[in-house]
């Protein structure tokens, strides 16, 4: 894992930042719900371009993969969709 | 396959072992640890967090979300915010927030908490949240059916809230309720904490009614924001239900300050589902990121880091910085 990570730190690095600042977001809009899901929406599609750029530069994406990664950025958004939408 | 049934076929025939042991795939189906571990010959995740799965959970979530809108048509009032809001720490927390600012602190008016009284009471019968009534009814129209004479006034609504310190940040928070709640042109406030049935959800309303009178020596006194904290301490506690509340004007005193209580807490029930679901798969992920580095499994899936750091961020979220509640 760890080598993994030190191969791709860039990457990594982006995505680390990107969900430091959708944390902040989160923080700055706390009381603002309609903000909230468009931080959570933005977010989700991040991740899910991250992740198929991700295997797209090590040419390792399959339509499996992308799909993995659009349903992972599905789950993150239902899971915060489901707490502002109430 | 249940251990007896094993020990049994065992008995049978002792050979058995052998042929399983050259055709693993013929009990395959029955490993049933592989669903919650990553399987070392396909390469690929815990069948509980296949795509498969992933997307079963992805349906489930909207199932229930579905779920949460459609039981208050039916049975209203089952799900709700459970709140403990009262006046006196609205108004203790407002004037901290202006003493914070070098304002003067304001006075709890009778006239402005019975304005907000009947608004709160007006939005539950016609069920309606926003500053103007579906007649046209605005702010101003409920402070001067109460007789208050002003030069300015101002209000701030919030619903779904948990305490009175979070209804009060959440002004403070939005810049354009700061401005009502920090208003140097203020000397008087009221406010109105009534719960009720709202949509199907049972909720408590907040509504604070800001004011100068055009009068100075019209301001209450300590004497008289006694009097009315002491009065909201002694009303009769009657939680409004929707199409049934008499009109503010008839009864504007009496007012629901009890904590709410529904028999479901929409809050903790969204946020318990969406952090056992995350949990789960978060746990799951975890697992597999140990076990795959532990028995060497190159999985040719996606970054299994990358998918528990994203579930990780989103639990914290979740669990720290996403709050119920809405001001207008």
């Amino acid at each position: 894992m760890m080598e993994n990570i030190k191969e791709h730190i860039i990457e990594y690095m982006v995505l680390f930042v990107a969900m430091t600042g959708f944390i902040c977001l989160l923080m700055i809009f706390r009381y603002n719900k309609l903000a909230l899901l468009g931080v959570s929406g933005i977010g989700s599609v991040f991740y899910i371009l991250w992740g198929i750029i991700h295997h797209a530069i090590r040419k390792r994406l399959t339509r499996t993969i992308a799909y993995e990664y659009i349903l992972f950025g599905i789950l993150v958004f239902l899971l915060l969709f489901t707490v502002l939408s109430f | 396959m249940p251990f007896n049934l094993f020990r049994k076929k065992i008995q049978e025939n002792p050979t058995i072992i052998k042929y399983w042991r050259k055709n693993p795939k013929s009990i395959e189906k029955y490993q049933f640890i592989y669903h919650f571990l990553p399987h070392p010959k396909t390469k690929r995740r815990a069948s509980l967090i296949s795509n498969k799965a992933i997307f079963l959970y992805c349906s489930l979530i909207i199932l229930i979300a579905v779920a949460f809108r459609i039981i208050p048509k039916f049975a209203p009032g089952v799900l709700g915010y459970a709140s403990n809001i009262n006046i006196k720490d609205l108004l203790e927390y407002t004037n901290k927030k202006r003493g914070d600012t070098g304002l003067s602190d304001l006075r709890l008016n009778a006239k402005l908490t019975a304005a907000a009284q009947a608004k709160a009471a007006d939005m539950f019968k016609d069920g309606y949240w926003s500053h103007v009534a579906p007649d046209g009814a605005e702010p101003w129209d409920f402070i001067l059916g109460q007789n208050y004479d002003y030069i300015y006034a101002g209000e701030n609504l919030a619903k779904n809230f948990s305490t009175s310190k979070e209804v009060v940040e959440a002004w403070f928070k939005s810049p354009s309720h700061k401005s009502n709640l920090l208003g140097a042109n203020y000397d008087e406030v009221g406010f109105a904490v009534v719960n009720g049935v709202m949509n199907g959800y049972e909720t408590t309303l907040v509504v604070q009614m800001f004011g100068r009178p055009r009068q100075p020596s019209m301001v209450a006194s300590v004497y008289e924001e006694k009097n009315v904290l002491e009065g909201q301490k002694s009303e009769t506690l009657v939680a409004p239900v929707q199409g049934s509340q008499t009109s503010a004007a008839e009864e504007p005193a009496k007012v629901a300050i009890a904590p709410a209580s529904p028999k479901v807490d929409v809050t903790i029930a969204t946020k318990s589902i969406s952090l056992a679901f995350g949990g789960f798969v978060g746990s799951l992920l975890a697992v597999d990121l140990f076990y795959s580095k532990k028995k060497g499994i190159n999985k040719l899936t996606g970054q299994t880091f990358a998918h528990l750091f994203i579930l990780l961020v989103v639990i914290a979220g979740i669990w720290f910085v996403l709050k119920p509640g809405i001001v207008l």
